[in-house]
């Protein structure tokens, strides 16, 4: 599913580089956990996968594909077409109703449409089944983004994430705001929907505490070449 | 959804600040469409206020004031031309036709222009259009009157009622004038131009008006027995000097009689040649004509001239007008760049679900012309309803005729300007915005 070999990436104007890492492989259909601490470059890792910045060196082959090899065109349709993703907090547009958040998932991806289509479902039946499976009722789902609490919004992220069925969903600690007993309904409802649309999951946190839930659990300070 | 869609959102989500943007976006093109409106029509209805006429011809003064004093009823004529000079010219080669204009009477605020038949045979204005009338006929004799449509209008005269005009430019009533009330015969159709505002009597009317012992002290000419019998005439007129709501329709019916007189003065004559080689020629004759000093202008001529001495007042507003678009458009910018920072995040957002970079600059853009086209929108329909509500000052005041037309080219024109402005600086936050999301990435900076 994913092969990182040889990965160094250094932010522009900054002297050493933030990650350099040798080997990391992530199976299909795994639950993989990354933790890591504070400015360790878990979310420079994600940008990386999701092919917003690109490496120096190195490569990134996802389902198959090298990231380096696409253009920078390339590498936005290919995110849209094949990665959701869940921030950590203010997920939402808040112009738009949740059931729109949720369809802005499908709305740079042609694939995702065409998924759609061949479960033979609509869009809008999609983000309401979505919606309905990760509990947010009808009334909540017509409300306005900002009368929803974190939990129901981090839900609603996780909609738009799942919608139209991409392979790989990455998560930068959704649960990072959420209350202990929220975070583990938020994880286990994401799993539930990762089993049903078969989706791997990437799933990055400074909290070690949540380890024991995933199928594998790896320390970025432990891949990663690069001291602090 | 499309980014326009999504950018409409995005601006109706921000209505506080936008609101005042668009405002201030809505204000200034009302203000231009507006400025730009009145002087395209201040321009179109002086140039056509006067057609047809090939030369004016006055006692010797500035080309442009005598414009102005003989078509424009604007200043007055220091000097008149002689009746003598006026009957040697009109007898010139080429020469069509000739309209003698005696002015420097009002009556209640307008004013009286002496002339003879040929007034309504002649004068032409507009797109060579001649005078007509939407009741009665021209004068016949010199107890006779025609009105302009905005005097019956405004004055409430109607046909066969009879006024007195008194001498002089007051609008006061002259109770202890020698009366000579006049009979309204004729109220002509509105022409947008000061013939409107203007009561027209023929020559001999403003000879009688003057009064016979200040005609005869200053001319030394006896009077003949038709005016006299007219003066007898008189005594036996009301001496009310208006007669609301009379309607004496036999008073339509009049004997033809002199319409001239024995006037020794005029104001100006226009004249019209059978063809334009003549005009050069009798225009030369005129203005090294020995026995007076007198000026013959050609009206078109003189009104571009005009037109060239208002041309740093039209590019003034016009620079006014603009500065004004300029300022509500860098509102607008500010507005969009002081909001980009709060929207790093939404940046983000859209970046991860597949947004490439161009898409976030064509949303920043688009909400720049949204902002810039609903508030064009609205200052359009600020600036036709500002015309409905000015339009019979504007007329009664001014006598511009404002229409309430379609935009013109021109001003369409404006307005493209000031999309495309408006878009240009849009982009100014697009770029912005464009380079965020490409360093921020998916990494949210708040
Ligand atoms: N846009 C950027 N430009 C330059 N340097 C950056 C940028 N984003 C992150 N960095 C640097 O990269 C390093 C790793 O940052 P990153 O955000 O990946 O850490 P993190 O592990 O996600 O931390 P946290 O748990 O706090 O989110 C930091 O030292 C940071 O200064
Ligand atoms: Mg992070």
């Amino acid at each position: 599913m994913i092969q990182i070999s040889d990965l160094t990436f250094n932010w522009p104007g900054q002297s050493k580089p933030t990650l350099h890492i040798n080997d990391l492989q992530i199976q299909q259909g795994e639950r993989l956990f990354l933790h890591g601490p504070s400015g360790s470059g878990k979310s420079t890792l994600l940008g990386l996968l999701a092919g917003i910045q690109t490496p120096q060196q190195g490569s990134i082959t996802i389902l198959e594909q090298d990231l380096g090899k696409l253009s920078d065109a390339k590498r936005d349709k290919f995110r849209a077409d094949h990665i959701g993703t869940i921030f950590q907090n203010f997920n939402l547009l808040p112009y738009l109703s949740p059931i729109e958040n949720v369809l802005l998932g499908c709305n740079f991806s042609k694939r995702r449409v065409a998924n759609l289509k061949r479960a033979n479902i609509s869009a809008q039946n999609q983000a309401n089944l979505l919606l309905e499976q990760l509990g947010i009722d009808q009334t909540t789902r017509s409300r306005s983004v900002s009368e929803l609490s974190i939990g129901q919004q981090q839900r609603v992220a996780a909609a738009r994430a799942f919608i139209g069925q991409p392979e790989l969903i990455i998560a930068d600690e959704p649960t990072s705001a959420l209350d202990a007993d929220n975070r583990d309904i938020f994880i286990k409802q994401l799993f539930e929907q990762a089993t049903h649309y078969q989706a791997t999951i990437l799933f990055v946190s400074h909290d070690a505490s949540l380890a024991h839930l995933f199928d594998r659990q790896v320390s970025l300070k432990e891949i990663n070449e690069v001291k602090q | 959804m499309k980014l326009v869609t999504l950018a409409f959102k995005s601006i109706s989500n921000r209505k506080a600040s936008v609101l005042l943007t668009l405002f201030t976006i809505a204000v200034s093109v009302m203000l231009l469409l507006s400025i730009e409106r009145v002087r395209q029509e201040a321009k179109q209805s002086f140039g056509s206020t006067i057609s047809g006429t090939d030369l004016i011809v006055g006692a010797r003064t500035g080309d442009i004031q005598l414009l102005l004093s003989s078509v424009f009823r604007i200043g007055h004529a220091t000097n008149g031309l002689s009746w003598q000079s006026y009957q040697y010219i009109k007898q010139q080669k080429g020469v069509a036709w000739t309209i003698p204009i005696s002015l420097g009477d009002s009556h209640k605020g307008f004013s009286v222009l002496g002339s003879d038949g040929n007034y309504f045979q002649f004068y032409r204005y507009g797109k060579k259009q001649s005078l007509t009338f939407s009741h009665g006929r021209p004068y016949h004799n010199a107890q006779e009157v025609v009105i302009g449509s905005e005097v019956a209008k405004q004055l409430h005269y109607l046909l066969g009622q009879k006024i007195v005009v008194a001498h002089g430019m007051g609008n006061t009533s002259f109770h202890n004038h020698d009366d000579n009330p006049l009979t309204i015969v004729g109220i002509l159709e509105p022409t947008g131009t000061p013939v409107d505002k203007t009561l027209h009597v023929p020559l001999k009317a403003i000879e009688l008006m003057h009064g016979p012992t200040h005609r005869v002290s200053t001319t030394a000419i006896v009077r003949n027995n038709d005016s006299h019998s007219h003066d007898e005439h008189e005594h036996h007129e009301h001496h009310e000097h208006l007669e609301h709501g009379h309607h004496d329709h036999n008073a339509l019916e009049s004997e033809p009689g002199d319409l001239i007189g024995e006037p020794t003065q005029l104001t100006a004559f226009l004249m019209g040649f059978d063809s334009p080689l003549y005009t050069l020629q009798v225009r030369r004759n005129i203005n090294t004509y020995k026995p007076e000093a007198l000026s013959a202008i050609m009206p078109g001529v003189t009104l571009r001239e005009l037109w060239g001495m208002l041309d740093i007042v039209e590019k003034i507003l016009m620079l006014f007008s603009a500065v004004v678009v300029l300022i509500s458009l860098l509102g607008m910018l500010t507005t969009l760049l002081s909001s980009l920072s709060q929207r790093r995040r939404e940046l983000a957002i859209l970046r991860s679900v597949g947004a490439r970079p161009k898409h976030i600059f064509a949303l920043m853009c688009s909400e720049a012309v949204l902002i810039t086209a609903l508030g064009s929108l609205i200052g359009i329909a600020m600036f036709y309803l500002l015309i409905l509500v000015s339009k019979g000052m504007l007329q009664a005041q001014f006598g511009i005729a404002i229409s309430l037309s379609l935009l013109s080219d021109y001003e369409l024109m404006l307005l493209g300007v000031i999309m495309v402005s408006g878009t240009v600086i849009g982009a100014i936050p697009a770029i912005r915005a464009y380079f965020y999301s490409l360093n921020d990435g998916m990494s949210i900076k708040v």
